[in-house]
């Protein structure tokens, strides 16, 4: 038996009583004998068994140890000098370690006191008392007496999974000082020599500590293990010791379990909808696509999967996201202080990240929802090395439409589906790769003669190396494209098919670097975009459409970044960040020149270049800087501040309220500048009674070169967009409360946050100028806007939940007064967003009930009872002007008119 | 086309089961701009421009006109034009001395009386337009609601052009119609004829396609509920030619104006216009000076459609004795003789509507010149 899992062993140790090392008794010359050989003669005269590993043992060979007569002695004597160590058990099994001692707490007490391994356990709290304790040496015990700080580092994993589990807090009582394990499930620390009790605590795990005794610089490595029964915690952040170290200001880590006890809207959990319960973030209405982060557009946010980017991230209009929660293993929104690895959005990252499938066995989950039924399996293909996780989800809602007598209705089809599938293969301890794919397609065709369709699809390769314990390596190449076709037999004659896409490419290489108080995350990144800005084809034989296609673009993105944190002491730390970011944009292209003294438009046009294939149309670049400082005022309390800039080469075209899936992607080219943010941000945060938690954030944000356009602009099929585009820049501020209570049967957490947002056109001519080149508020600017959520967990099988949203309604443009031209009644309007639509308040409640908690029993069914807009309230959607007969009408819709119950089930298997 | 996104949209809702409810928003401005609308054409005709007064939100009141301005045009040969207000707020030329000529630019020159404030347009090229080829109808099975019910037809009338030339990209259309009416009742004022305009403007470029040929454009959709159809129909379709700038003026105003404010609909602001102040180029000013040339053609219907609502289902008559005071109740007495084939002991008087007994409430009884009767 080769030692194959060391803490398990551990573990073991720790409970079982160990007897004296001088019951073995050896005698004879074992000189020159090889490790192995020596191991195979002992476990022939003596009773034991010893657990070591090849690679530890290959150079070792015996000498004479005259004055030997134990087992012990030998051994002694033997790994004096190298970094391995022993420990008997008493029943027999001789335990190897590398780096660091195992130490059994009945251990007589060494005679230096500074070495005492701790025993006092009064002051542990319930929990603690009941988490797994076991007793680990770190280090030579030699250098016990070195000057200076040791450093230790290692990984947790999953006791049941055998993945990697990230965003563990690894905290250290005595001394305030924590981490958190990275996406690799590794952390390190640097600590002064002594003991220590390190406590391990991640939600939905058990809490474990381990009382260390730190010589010098070593790994600790050690696992954890889920609680036994799915039981759904729901604390609904993250936890308080992570708030306080993090770096980021504005950095916000989705629960996923408080993520799925959520209330929905139509029995489908949302991941886009629980970020929009975080303060500063937005949406133009419910049900809309898109989400708007600190005053930031919809297209601001880089949206990642996989680690490429998703270009559309709904369905249906924006009801549903696109990305389907059963695939997620955590979801990071970064608001401000994004880490310089980011880049090409302004406002915000949403990084989700998609869990692995189990290394041990075979599981899933099958459910059915209002709208929607899904089913996933995981498992390993070869068990520990190769895994895989596969998702899939599709809509019954045409078989819905079918039954509806409405003609206009019965005729029509809307319908989506998406697959996710995820292999990873662990080559060994240094290797990982892994594949994943995701496909999301959309289809809906009112009446008969027009269909939508649109699809999204990814498909990334990510190879992790760890070149030592120290610096890691995470290279990908993904690929990531955006489709949609609209197509119309309104009329035989004109019938088209209208096209747009977008593509991209992906290569980045990313190093992690850990050295001493420094941690250096650098790397490449590398995009390259291709977009189809449209293509308009006949459809059918008798079509007189004549076939149009828009030059295409093609550009690059390149980025270079380093980022360091740096602990400056116990209370300081600094993140300095520099990403330096270029775009390229190719030819072949025409590009038109205007006359400048005039505004730009089709009979301004003075000349045309041509660019070939290859030419660079035009370049831009520069240097993106990331700052942030992290005081720790206390335990329990600490300062952030941070300051960051960001660039956008690519632009979403949307001249509505909301941005919806024929929208087109445009890359900055010979006119349109990258867009460019800054951002400003500072939080302070506190944490007491232990269970309470409280942060308050405030920001501002400077945006240049964003994009609007002239008034009612409709620029499908416009192969020269500049003439339609008003240059405008943005400013927002902001302050966010939160207050949460985190622990404990009942938990809550309350959020109001105080934003505005405007923006302003820079022209010389007054038909690019907007409100006459005035700030006026951007379409999102709603000031005030209040959240609360709220949990109850009455036992393990019955839980309660709701949440409230307040906040104060968009801004809208009124028609203001009414003419006639050739008998046709228009109006005009009043200043762009001078008006707003009523305040929005909406209550939702859910109630879960967990089937089973017998571990052994096949399918745990759980089941979620929720109502969404339980007050029933009929909050403004839009609200929108039709003309009837000769005299326009004002109207209001409301989506959720009503209290709309739901019920879902599924089980996991 | 995209358009429609806002009716998809809907139909989801629908699903989620959506309210739409009426709203009236509170406006607390009130703005009185200058519109103007301003047509010349290469016909020798009156060319019209009229001046008046954009109204509050919501208000249906007439529009004021915009009275004693001076106004005139100009070309590129540096001729100027005046013209003179013949009715409140409405200019015309002088047909005999200003025609417009196709390859021209013209210019528009307002001064008005009230504010002493300068208006002018840009100068605008008249494009030749090529004449309609075809105006027709076609008979219509609207869908029947109930199995062997009666159908009901409408009419939609097409129009088909094309551009020999390849130069007239952008066109507009609108018309005049006028139907015969005949009431139901031997009356003095019998048969009339209606006339109405087009009151929706109606464009089209063929820039997208491969020929500048336009095909079944729908020109006008004739449903049962009017009696147009009912004994003679007659329409008159112009046809402009538009340059782009004009077109794309025509297209934003369509944009926001045929269905604003939703979250999928373009967002609304105030079009510029073609014309500018020039003391204050900041002043806003509605409307358009349009420079097109223009071709006509005319049709009559005489078919017979199903399912036309009858307008006077409702014109019951009642007698009363000539002793009796005339017009009492809500009665209006217009008919006056029953003749008693059978001798009978009195004379009554029949009486009806107005509505339904003198067509001149709706028409007139002058048949226009271009009237052609039915020869069958």
């Amino acid at each position: 038996m080769k030692l194959r899992n060391l803490i398990l062993i551990i573990l073991l140790l720790a409970t079982s009583k160990v007897g004296a090392q001088e019951k073995y008794k050896l005698s004879g010359s074992f000189k020159d004998l090889t490790f192995k050989e020596f191991v195979a003669k002992t476990e022939k005269l003596l009773p034991v068994k010893f657990f070591y590993k090849d690679e530890w043992i290959n150079e070792l060979k015996l000498g004479e140890y005259p004055d030997c007569s134990t087992l012990s002695c030998v051994l002694d004597n033997l790994f004096k000098g190298s970094a391995l160590f022993y420990v008997i058990e008493e029943s027999g099994n001789i335990v190897i370690t590398n780096n660091y001692a195992v130490k059994i707490s009945s251990l007589p007490v060494e005679k230096d006191n500074k070495f005492l391994p701790p025993s006092d356990f009064s002051s542990l709290s319930e929990t603690q008392r009941t988490a797994e304790i076991s007793s680990v040496e770190i280090g030579n015990p030699a250098e016990k007496n070195n000057p200076g700080k040791a450093a230790v580092s290692g990984y947790i994993t999953n006791k049941d999974t055998r993945e990697p589990v990230a965003g563990v807090t690894v905290f250290i009582q005595k001394l305030s000082l924590g981490a958190i394990t990275n996406e690799y499930g590794f952390y390190t620390l640097t600590l002064p020599r002594g003991i220590y009790q390190v406590k391990f605590s991640f939600i939905g795990m058990r809490e474990k500590t381990l009382n260390v005794n730190l010589y010098g610089a070593g790994e600790l490595n050690t696992d954890m293990s889920s609680v036994l029964i799915p039981l759904k915690e729901t604390v609904i952040s993250a936890q308080k010791s992570v708030t306080l170290q993090r770096f980021e200001v504005g950095a916000e880590k989705i629960n996923m379990n408080s993520f799925k006890l959520l209330p929905t809207s139509m029995g489908e959990s949302d991941i886009i909808k629980s970020v929009l319960l975080l303060p500063g973030v937005q949406s133009v209405g419910e049900g809309s696509a898109g989400f708007n982060v600190r005053g930031g557009s919809a297209d601001q946010n880089l949206i990642l999967l996989y680690g490429a980017p998703i270009y559309n991230s709904s369905h249906f209009f924006g009801f549903f996201s696109a990305v389907n929660s059963d695939i997620i293993k955590d979801v990071t929104l970064y608001k401000g202080g994004i880490p310089s690895r980011y880049g090409g959005r302004i406002s915000s990252v949403l990084d989700i990240g998609a869990k692995e499938g189990n290394k041990k066995e075979f599981s899933g989950n099958a459910g059915i929802s209002p709208i929607t039924a899904h089913l996933s399996v995981e498992g390993p293909i070869i068990k520990d090395t190769l895994t895989y996780d596969l998702t899939a989800r599709t809509t019954y809602s045409n078989w819905i439409l079918g039954l509806i007598n409405d003609p206009s209705i019965h005729n029509s089809r809307a319908s989506f589906y998406d697959f996710n599938g995820k292999i990873t293969y662990d080559f060994n301890k240094n290797n990982k790769i892994d594949l994943s794919g995701y496909t999301s397609h959309d289809a809906f065709r009112f009446k008969s003669d027009t269909t939508y369709r649109y699809n999204n699809n990814v498909i990334a390769l990510k190879w992790r190396h760890f070149f030592n314990s120290r610096l890691f390596s995470s290279i990908s190449v993904n690929n990531s494209s955006y489709d949609y076709e609209v197509s119309s037999q309104y009329l035989q004659t004109e019938a088209f098919v209208l096209a747009h896409k977008i593509n991209s490419t992906g290569f980045k290489a990313d190093f992690n670097w850990f050295l001493g108080r420094n941690e250096i995350n650098f790397g490449l990144d590398l995009t390259r975009y291709a977009i189809n800005p449209g293509s308009y084809l006949p459809y059918g034989d008798s079509s007189v459409v004549a076939p149009t296609r828009l030059q295409m673009q093609r550009s690059w993105e390149g980025a270079l970044y380093i980022d360091d944190k740096f602990l400056i002491n116990d209370m300081l730390s600094v993140n300095l960040g520099l990403r330096m970011s270029s775009y390229f944009d190719f030819g072949p292209q025409t590009v038109m020149i205007y006359n400048p003294e005039f505004s730009k438009s089709t009979s301004t046009i003075i000349d045309t270049l041509n660019f070939k294939s290859g030419k660079v149309i035009n370049k831009y670049a520069g240097p993106e800087f990331r700052v942030s400082l992290n005081y720790r005022i206390s335990d329990k309390s600490s300062i952030k501040i941070n300051y960051n800039r960001t660039r956008q080469y690519l632009h979403l075209l949307s001249n509505s309220t909301s941005i919806s899936p024929t929208d087109t992607w445009k890359l900055s080219d010979y006119y349109i500048k990258p867009e460019i943010g800054d951002q400003v941000a500072a939080g302070f945060y506190e944490v007491f009674s232990n269970s309470f938690e409280a942060s308050a954030e405030i920001y501002y944000k400077s945006i240049q070169n964003m994009i609007d356009f002239k008034g009612g602009t409709d620029f499908i099929m416009d192969d020269n967009i500049e003439k339609d585009i008003v240059n405008v820049k943005g400013k927002a501020y902001g302050l966010e409360l939160v207050l949460k209570r985190t622990e404990g049967k009942l938990r809550y957490s309350i959020g109001y946050t105080y934003s505005r947002t405007f923006v302003r056109s820079i022209s010389d001519f007054s038909e690019e100028m907007i409100n006459s080149g005035k700030w006026f508020p951007a379409n999102f600017d709603k000031p005030n806007d209040l959240i609360i959520t709220f949990n109850y967990i009455f036992s393990r099988r019955f839980s309660i939940s709701s949440n409230y949203t307040w906040s104060t309604g968009r801004p809208i443009t009124y028609p203001v007064s009414t003419y006639a031209m050739y008998d046709e009644v228009l109006i005009h309007y009043s200043d762009r967003n001078k008006y707003r639509i009523p305040d929005y308040s909406r209550l939702d409640l859910s109630f879960q009930v967990n089937g089973n908690l017998r571990a052994r029993r096949l399918i745990h069914p759980n089941w979620t009872f929720s109502v969404y807009n339980l007050l029933g309230r009929e909050n403004v959607y839009s609200i929108y002007f039709k003309k009837v007969g000769d005299l326009y009408t004002g109207y209001k819709l409301s989506v959720f008119g009503r209290a709309i119950p739901s019920v879902t089930c599924s089980f996991d298997f | 086309m995209i358009k429609k996104n806002f009716i998809i949209f809907l139909l989801i809702s629908q699903l989620l089961s959506s309210c739409i409810t009426q709203f009236i928003p509170q406006i607390t401005e009130e703005k009185e701009l200058l519109v103007v609308q301003g047509l010349i054409t290469d016909k020798q005709e009156t060319d019209t421009i009229k001046l008046s007064k954009s109204l509050p939100f919501g208000h249906i009141n007439e529009a004021t006109p915009v009275s004693g301005s001076k106004v005139f045009i100009s070309d590129n040969m540096g001729n100027s034009f005046g013209l003179n207000e013949i009715n409140k707020g409405t200019y015309i030329t002088d047909a005999s001395k200003f025609r417009g000529v196709p390859g021209r630019y013209y210019t528009l020159h307002l001064s008005t009386n009230s504010d002493n404030l300068n208006y002018e347009s840009l100068p605008i090229e008249m494009k030749a337009v090529p004449p309609i080829d075809s105006l027709y109808y076609e008979k219509k099975v609207v869908e029947q609601p109930y199995e062997n019910f009666k159908g009901i037809d409408a009419c939609q009338i097409f129009l088909n052009t094309h551009d020999p030339a390849d130069n007239c990209k952008y066109y507009r259309w609108d018309y005049s119609e006028t139907w015969q009416l005949r009431l139901l009742f031997d009356v003095p004022n019998q048969t009339c004829w209606i006339s109405d305009k087009s009151h929706a403007i109606n464009i089209k470029s063929t820039a997208a396609f491969n020929e500048a040929t336009i095909n079944r454009l729908p020109v006008n959709y004739i449903t049962n509920a009017t009696d147009r159809l009912k004994t003679r129909y007659s329409i008159e379709v112009n046809q402009y030619s538009l340059n782009e700038d004009e077109f794309n003026y025509w297209e934003k105003i369509q944009n926001v104006a045929i269905q604003v404010g939703g979250l999928y609909d373009i967002i609304p602001s105030s079009i510029p216009s073609n014309i500018h102040c020039i003391e204050n180029p900041e002043k806003v000013v509605l409307g358009y000076f349009s420079v097109s040339a223009k071709s006509s053609k005319r049709i009559f219907i005489s078919d017979n459609f199903e399912g036309i609502i009858n307008q006077y289902a409702n014109c019951v008559t009642d007698t009363i004795d000539t002793d009796k005071p005339i017009g009492i109740n809500e009665w209006i007495w217009i008919l006056v003789y029953h003749k008693c084939s059978i001798p009978c002991s009195s004379t009554f008087e029949i009486t009806t509507h107005r509505e339904c007994a003198d067509c001149t409430t709706r028409g007139t009884t002058i048949k226009p010149d271009f009237w052609m009767d039915d020869k069958k």
